[in-house]
């Protein structure tokens, strides 16, 4: 239960601090990867919360396909966000 | 990153830990209950229940056996509505041709990221493959199922559009629209008959196994051949569902894939 629980709040510190740099950071390749993190994190607690089911549709949806489909906006906009680019 | 940002993460990270811990030690009442409840565990006892098969699914897998049998239309549904989705999205665009205009092989060759990333999106491809198809073929014995192995796959041929070229996949893979979208409906239609079929021999919509109370109830479909494990009609729901989400999310990626060009040349912009 220990265990469990210290796994946890890793986990969900690890999200945190993951959507944290999404947030903040200015590339926006680097925030889609940030958040492919956050999503990984959020996998791990899903599988902790005993819910694999969800796990496997997660994983490929929020870190494949998102991803993927993010970076590819990404590729038709511009890379960097800020007043001066 | 300015001490600023560094003190609100930790403060952030700090507000949820304790968050947390009042929501684990159970300051919030009855969130993480470590009781089964009532409907629950009706699925869990009835799911696979040898001795008494009034309720049962036949298959150790009680989410799957929630989704195609218990509640099976909840999820006939969803993948129609899945379905018409795409193909209103394929009817958008419609003005653009199958397949795309010139290119020569000498341009082929140019397209793409480098020969490691290549490479390694092949071998990664395979592998993805494998679990796509593990996870779907045992969605009835283990957690996973059409879904999750229709998304696991469809992450491939995003892979290849982005390492390759979306003409390595309609040239080389041989998988362009009209295929997604001829795969997409045989996979819906053999939901469709799967689901139907007990209708034919007077069973019920949906009949996985027998159902002792129905007019003329002995009738199911097999839950073994061999040592294999089939669970009746779970094994074939699971397949055809892989068919249409993996086809139907790599039908979304071609259409999206359209290179803005191509697509203002068509409209005559």
């Amino acid at each position: 239960m220990i265990l469990a629980i210290s796994m946890m709040a890793f986990a969900l510190t690890l999200a945190a601090l993951f959507s944290y740099l999404a947030i903040k950071s200015k590339d926006l390749v680097k925030a889609t990867v940030f958040s492919a993190g956050q999503s990984a994190a959020f996998a791990l607690a899903f599988f902790l919360l005993m819910a694999p089911d969800i796990v496997l549709a997660y994983v490929a949806v929020a870190v494949g396909i998102y991803t993927v489909v993010l970076l590819y906006i990404i590729s038709k906009t511009e890379r960097y966000e800020g007043d001066e680019q | 990153m300015s001490g600023r940002d560094v003190v609100i993460g930790i403060a952030a990270a700090l507000l949820l830990l304790t968050i947390m811990v009042v929501v684990l030690s159970g300051g919030t009442a009855c969130t993480p209950s470590t009781e089964i409840r009532r409907l629950a565990e009706f699925y869990l006892k009835h799911c696979i229940n040898l001795y008494n098969k009034t309720w049962w699914t036949s298959s150790p897998a009680a989410v799957t056996s929630m989704l195609w049998d218990y509640r099976g239309i909840d999820t006939y549904y969803e993948t129609s509505v899945f379905f018409l989705a795409i193909i209103g999205g394929v009817a958008l665009f419609r003005v653009v041709e199958v397949k795309l205009g010139a290119g020569g092989r000498e341009e082929k060759k140019e397209l793409g990221l480098s020969l490691i990333v290549k490479t390694s999106t092949r071998i990664v491809f395979l592998l993805i493959l494998i679990v796509a198809v593990s996870v779907a073929l045992h969605g009835h014995v283990n957690p996973g199922g059409g879904f999750q192995a229709g998304s696991v796959l469809a992450v491939g041929p995003l892979l290849f559009m982005a390492a390759f070229s979306r003409r390595f996949l309609e040239d080389r893979l041989k998988l362009d629209r009209a295929k997604c979208v001829a795969l997409l409906t045989i996979g819906l239609i053999l939901i469709v008959l799967v689901i139907a079929s007990p209708l034919v021999v007077g069973g019920a919509l949906m009949q996985n196994q027998p159902k002792y109370w129905l007019p003329k109830s002995p009738w199911g479909y097999l839950t073994h051949v061999g040592p294999l494990e089939l669970s009746g009609t779970l094994f074939f729901l699971d397949v055809a569902e892989f068919l249409v989400v993996s086809f139907g999310f790599t039908l979304l990626f071609i259409i999206v894939s359209i290179p803005e060009k191509e697509f203002r040349r068509l409209l005559g912009l």
